[in-house]
């Protein structure tokens, strides 16, 4: 009997093994390691000098120059998610909803940008977006002066946009397809017009699925590295290309370290914010 | 004036007609079921009428207002849905006043009629809830209430009940004639469920692949049915081919495979016509063998209040007949059976 019961437990941890195994061992692991070295003393020398201390994090945080940059790190992000939930949110209700046998193909161009790899994009990006390229090119024509893209904050949140969008647009499309077509023809037969059928009715229950995006875009644009080091050419700096310059470059692990983790941590203080303040309105929908 | 006039209404999706020519008048105060098997085109019907779908043809008035190009906002109507499509992220008072929000109506005034409307359906005391912490039941109130609050023109249900277990089911079958009686609202209500269009409706419309075939009240339906179909889907019923051979005023007498039957039925069979002779199993009485028609019993089954009787005539046909259980004849025996003439009927 009493092998019985503590059998059960013991064959769920089994096989919960591998994955907990790849976690540790590929996860929690390197991050540890990376904590570690963030509190070694730095060296001219070696890859960290003796004994710990906490002087990486003081200038991390006492620079103005790093403070800056950690600042545009999450102000590009945060714009990166405006515009690709703009860009996003009518793609994904167009999606959800649509009949067109089209609908697979549609679906596919959403997930395109994930077909190639990020570095061929970026140079796509680079031939489009150059003082001579096809789109200055248009504005040109148009009587627009060139504008520079390249090297430029804007070029780097277009690139960022266009990466990113399917991680915006396919939970909301989950979370507006989840919604009961009837939900929307009661609210019409009440007298609810289409307008304010989108304003009561989808567009609050699809908040889920806009929170999911926000928190997946933003993440994954603060922490994007091979954009803005190709698009931005070196002028455009964020947390991600400094610290990569910190580790490749200078050979200062420690430092780079602790500009990693500080990134982390405002990421993930800031997301923690967010979802406070998106607590209320989701537990209406739960 | 009838509150609602639908005139020659078609409804084609591609190239599959889901209803066709359809008509038909309510009067005000009136509850009208549309009655028939699935796919016979009877949500079709209602969601033409509610504005949720635009028909391919055909005029649909609400008194002397036409409707039919008037989107659903637009039309002074209470619909109730079959899974009640409740807002999941409003409470059950701000589902019931969404309505009259939209009629730009709120404070006081609309949270008076909330509170009516709510002990109106006995829901007293569940404002606040959110609907995925009530009961089927409660849900199907507040869809109920949500329709009502708003004062429509025209009530639509669309199998309101399908979703409910049988015993809240005959509950609530009572619960929504009653309250449209106490209001006067005119109702229009679909329904596969025989029994629930008998009970409830003022008249019925009996609806097979997307044509109305009968509209009558529920007696005339059961007991009059205009075609084999409708006989055939609202209760049970015998059906005896034959031919008319004379008519004597209201009466007809039809000869059939197992002698002659005398019968009531529509004008407009002429001597010489052939048609069907229509008995419900209880017009039906069993007899000694030399009695009416000649025939063996099959089956018997035990039914409390009356026993459900088969029997084989003459020339093969099964009969069934419900007998009331005084009868002492046994499966295997030979019987009589009699025809209650003012009961028999006769349709193409």
């Amino acid at each position: 009997m009493r092998r019985k019961c503590s059998g059960v437990p013991l064959r769920r941890w089994l096989f919960a093994a591998p994955a907990l195994v790849l976690v540790t061992v590929f996860i929690a692991a390197p991050y540890l390691n990376i904590v570690v070295m963030s509190l070694r003393s730095p060296s001219n020398v070696q890859t960290f000098g003796p004994g710990f201390t906490l002087q990486n994090y003081v200038r991390v945080l006492s620079d103005r120059l790093y403070l800056g940059l950690l600042g545009d790190t999450l102000i590009y992000a945060a714009v990166t998610v405006a515009f690709s939930l703009l860009l996003a949110y009518p793609v994904a209700l167009h999606l959800a909803r649509t009949q067109s046998r089209w609908r697979g193909l549609l679906y596919a161009a959403v997930l395109s940008p994930l077909l190639t790899g990020v570095v061929i994009r970026c140079f796509g990006w680079i031939v489009l977006l150059a003082t001579q390229g096809i789109v200055n090119d248009g504005l040109r024509q148009l009587g627009f002066g060139p504008i520079q893209f390249l090297y430029q904050p804007v070029g780097v949140i277009i690139a960022l946009v266009h990466v990113f969008l399917p991680f915006m647009i396919l939970p909301i499309m989950n979370a507006v397809e989840a919604i009961d077509p009837r939900l929307e023809e009661a609210a019409r037969t009440l007298g609810a017009s289409r307008a304010t059928v989108f304003r009561r009715v989808i567009l609050p229950l699809s908040m889920p699925g806009v929170q999911s995006g926000i928190i997946l875009v933003f993440v994954l644009a603060a922490s994007a590295y091979v954009i803005p080091m190709l698009l931005g050419g070196g002028r455009v700096q964020t947390m991600a290309t400094v610290i990569v310059q910190q580790l490749l470059g200078g050979f200062l692990w420690p430092f780079g370290a602790a500009l990693a983790l500080v990134l982390s941590a405002a990421v993930a203080l800031l997301l923690v914010g967010f979802a406070l303040i998106t607590k209320r309105a989701m537990r209406r929908l739960a | 004036m009838s509150r609602l006039t639908v005139r020659e209404l078609t409804k084609v999706y591609a190239t599959n007609p889901a209803v066709q020519d359809f008509n038909l008048d309510v009067v005000e105060g009136e509850f009208v079921s549309l009655l028939g098997p699935s796919g016979c085109g009877k949500t079709t019907t209602l969601r033409c009428i509610a504005g949720l779908e635009i028909p391919t043809n055909g005029r649909i008035r609400f008194g002397d207002r036409d409707v039919t190009r008037l989107p659903p906002e637009k039309r002074d109507i209470g619909m109730v849905f079959q899974s009640y499509a409740l807002f999941p992220h409003m409470r059950v008072a701000e589902n019931i006043s969404f309505g009259l929000e939209m009629r730009g109506l709120s404070g006081r005034e609309a949270r008076s009629k909330v509170d009516a409307v709510i002990d109106m359906v006995q829901l007293g005391g569940l404002h606040e809830r959110y609907p995925r912490q009530l009961s089927g039941g409660q849900q199907q109130r507040v869809a109920l209430a949500r329709a009502l609050v708003v004062e429509p023109a025209l009530l639509l249900l669309d199998e309101p009940l399908a979703n409910l277990d049988a015993k809240l089911r005959d509950e609530m079958r009572v619960f929504i004639r009653s309250l449209q009686q106490r209001i006067g609202i005119t109702t229009l209500y679909v329904t596969h469920d025989q029994v629930e269009a008998m009970i409830m409706s003022d008249r019925i419309v009996v609806m097979f692949a997307g044509r109305i075939h009968q509209v009558g009240a529920p007696r005339e339906i059961y007991h009059q049915p205009a075609t084999r179909d409708v006989a055939g889907f609202i209760g049970q019923s015998n059906l005896f081919a034959g031919k008319v051979v004379a008519r004597e005023d209201a009466c007809m007498v039809v000869e059939t495979a197992v002698g002659l039957i005398r019968c009531k039925g529509p004008l407009g069979f002429a001597v010489g016509a052939t048609g069907h002779v229509m008995v419900r199993p209880e017009a039906l009485r069993l007899a000694r063998p030399n009695g009416g028609f000649a025939g063996r019993m099959t089956e018997q089954h035990f039914l409390g209040n009356l026993v459900d009787c088969r029997v084989t005539l003459a020339d093969g046909t099964a009969i069934s007949v419900q007998a009331t259980g005084e009868e002492i004849s046994r499966p295997g025996d030979e019987v009589g059976l009699l025809v209650d003439e003012s009961r028999a009927w006769l349709l193409p």
